[in-house]
């Protein structure tokens, strides 16, 4: 157990001022004890740093998916005031907007019997996966504007998905504010081939079937039934993404000096938020938040095409449920010591969750609150949850965004092997097809914190609240 | 010459360790392409490089940004980094091969490269740098 931090009850921990040096505000996360097992300093550290940054409000936060990361850690949620505060990529990641969706199937597992592989089959030649994967779109630099600045929409508008769908995005599938002139030239040669493919890593699309309903009201107002089989997308912003991200923490690093801004980790580079610096690079994120909003609709729209082929349904019968972002920072109204105020929130590996009646959720969602989705690790259960009023009041409206790691990729590898991890899986009944067996070690369910642990830390602290848990069926891997 | 990867939980972390400031460049580039692709041939791509920051580990930054770039958008893999760095100047030449999903499948994406903890030091022998590759 790590010495210099308080609990404060049986899942929430403070992180006092004076942990490090400069700190403006104290740092609380959210944690059981079988978890806090594996917490590791450096994490804790980063969240102290994160609570040095000029005009954060509050605290500095973090979600029981916490773990070490660069800048923010990896589950960090900080709040910044509009005049005194500041603007930072380390408190996004490179992988802006990095998101996940969840689509309802008119499908039940039984239907899928015999064809499984076939459907595991087709959805991996119909989405470009992996290292070097292009796009099969041809999209110019003048699309690509639109992609920048209406996200979902323009692929919407191209055919590609309904006007519903838009509805059930966070935002509606864009943020306002792009500035496709901070937008580098390299940033849009990377973007321009990469639109409607999954990338690597953790990312995945994802077969499942909703197993369990724990709570039958907002089941039933999300539209997913149990038995019912669903499909999941996770997926970012790709490298045009990553380029916007290098990019803006390049030039907001050297402009340090200018604001009079110490750091005491270089990653957390920020500036102002109303400084040129801080708005170009806000409105250079919002470009890349907004095509990985197009990203997801495309890959959504090429797996509700194979469904449709392989199983004869209609393709409207594949309603999307919710997309959310995970990696992101945006300017939302938040209850401030009794007044409506305007914040910058950063949500570094964490979900927006906002409760019943809070503004910006689909209508039909309002009395239950927006949906969060929780994708597991591979093999595992991924979990749909709802927001709450508690998470409004204590997290500006966050929770966690996945099972964090607890294995490094080398040990990973070394303790398992991508070959008879696949064999396994197949043996549970779980196909996983990807360009390479190394790749799947690295992924392996084991280097991952327990997903239903840390979905049952966010529903007992009140966070959010598990609607339904769903399993995995077949999985296309990045 | 040599580059290890060291634990860390999320990311990639790689020790580097060189007797010059040319090999500290050229094994982190070598170190990143084998974290992306795995093995690669020199099949007789040839790219340059030049290259001008205000310190030495902005420069490092600056070029393996780079190298994310060109191999992303001209679908190279390079496996040779001839550098030289005088001052906070670098030029390079880098060597390679066409990207080909049938053998450079086996690793991951790098999207960026970490400030945090970077730091080139200096040891009796040559230097030794951190980096986080955020994968």
């Amino acid at each position: 157990m790590l010495t210099g931090i308080n609990r404060l009850g049986d899942l929430e921990w403070e992180v006092p001022i004076g942990y490090v040096p400069d700190m403006r505000v104290p740092g609380r996360f959210f944690l059981s004890r079988a978890l806090a097992e594996t917490l590791e300093e450096g994490a804790v550290r980063q969240l102290a740093n994160v609570a040095t940054l000029p005009g954060i409000v509050k605290n500095s936060l973090a979600m029981p998916d916490i773990h070490w990361g660069y800048g923010f850690p990896i589950g960090g949620v900080a709040a910044f005031d509009m005049t005194e505060g500041v603007i930072s990529p380390g408190g996004v990641g490179f992988d802006i907007n990095c998101g996940v969706r969840l689509i309802t199937t008119p499908l039940t597992e039984a239907d899928l019997a015999g064809k499984k592989r076939e459907l595991i089959e087709r959805l991996f030649d119909a989405v470009p996966t992996g290292v070097g994967a292009k796009s099969t779109m041809r999209v110019s630099n003048k699309e690509l504007t639109g992609v920048m600045v209406d996200g979902a929409r323009w692929a919407v508008e191209r055919g590609l998905g309904t006007e519903a769908d838009l509805a059930r995005c966070e935002g509606e599938g864009a943020m306002p504010g792009a500035d496709p002139e901070a937008v580098s030239a390299k940033a849009r040669q990377r973007g321009v081939p990469q639109l409607g493919t999954l990338g690597a890593g953790n990312h995945f699309l994802e077969v499942q079937v909703a197993r369990e309903i724990v709570d039958p009201e907002a089941a039933k107002a999300f539209g997913v039934t149990e038995g019912q089989v669903c499909f999941m997308v996770h997926c970012g912003s790709r490298g045009l993404g990553h380029q916007v991200a290098t990019d803006h923490l390049r030039a907001l690093e050297g402009a340090l000096a200018k604001y009079g801004i110490r750091l005491p980790d270089r990653q957390l580079a920020c500036a102002p938020i109303a400084s040129p610096e801080g708005r170009a690079y806000y409105g250079g994120m919002v470009c890349a938040a907004n095509y990985a909003w197009a990203n997801r609709q495309v890959i959504m729209h090429e797996t509700r095409k194979v469904f449709a082929n392989l199983f004869g349904i209609d393709y409207d019968e594949m309603r999307l449920i919710y997309d959310v972002a995970h990696n992101v920072a945006k300017f939302e109204r938040h209850d401030v010591d009794g007044a409506s105020t305007e914040v910058c929130v950063h949500r570094k590996g964490a979900t927006r969750a906002f409760g019943p009646g809070a503004p910006g959720i689909p209508r039909e969602y309002a009395a239950v609150g927006q949906p969060v989705i929780i994708p597991g690790s591979m093999g595992t259960s991924s979990f749909l949850l709802r927001g709450t009023a508690t998470a409004m009041q204590k997290t500006w409206g966050s929770t966690c965004h996945g099972s964090g790691r607890v294995l490094s990729r080398t040990k990973a590898k070394k303790e398992v092997c991508g070959k008879e991890l696949r064999e396994h899986l197949a043996g549970e009944g779980i196909l996983v097809r990807a360009h390479s067996d190394s790749a799947l070690a690295e992924e392996a369910p084991e280097a991952y914190k327990p997903s239903r642990e840390v979905v049952r830390v966010v529903h007992e602290a009140g966070l959010s609240n598990i609607v339904a848990r769903l399993e995995p069926l077949g999985v296309i891997k990045g | 010459m040599s580059f290890e990867e060291l634990e860390h939980t999320a990311d990639v972390l790689m020790r580097v360790r060189g007797a010059t400031i040319n090999e500290i460049f050229a094994d982190a580039g070598r170190a990143m392409f084998h974290v992306m692709y795995g093995p690669c041939e020199d099949r007789g791509i040839e790219r340059r490089l030049s290259l001008e920051a205000d310190n030495l580990e902005s420069l490092l930054i600056d070029y393996l940004s780079e190298l994310l770039f060109i191999t992303e958008v001209e679908n190279t893999v390079f496996c040779t980094f001839d550098i030289d760095v005088r001052g906070n100047r670098l030029s390079a030449v880098l060597r390679g091969e066409p990207f080909d999903p049938a053998r450079h499948s086996g690793g991951t994406i790098v999207k960026g490269i970490s400030y945090f903890g970077l730091e080139i030091v200096k040891e009796e022998e040559g230097y030794v740098v951190e980096i986080i590759f955020d994968i």
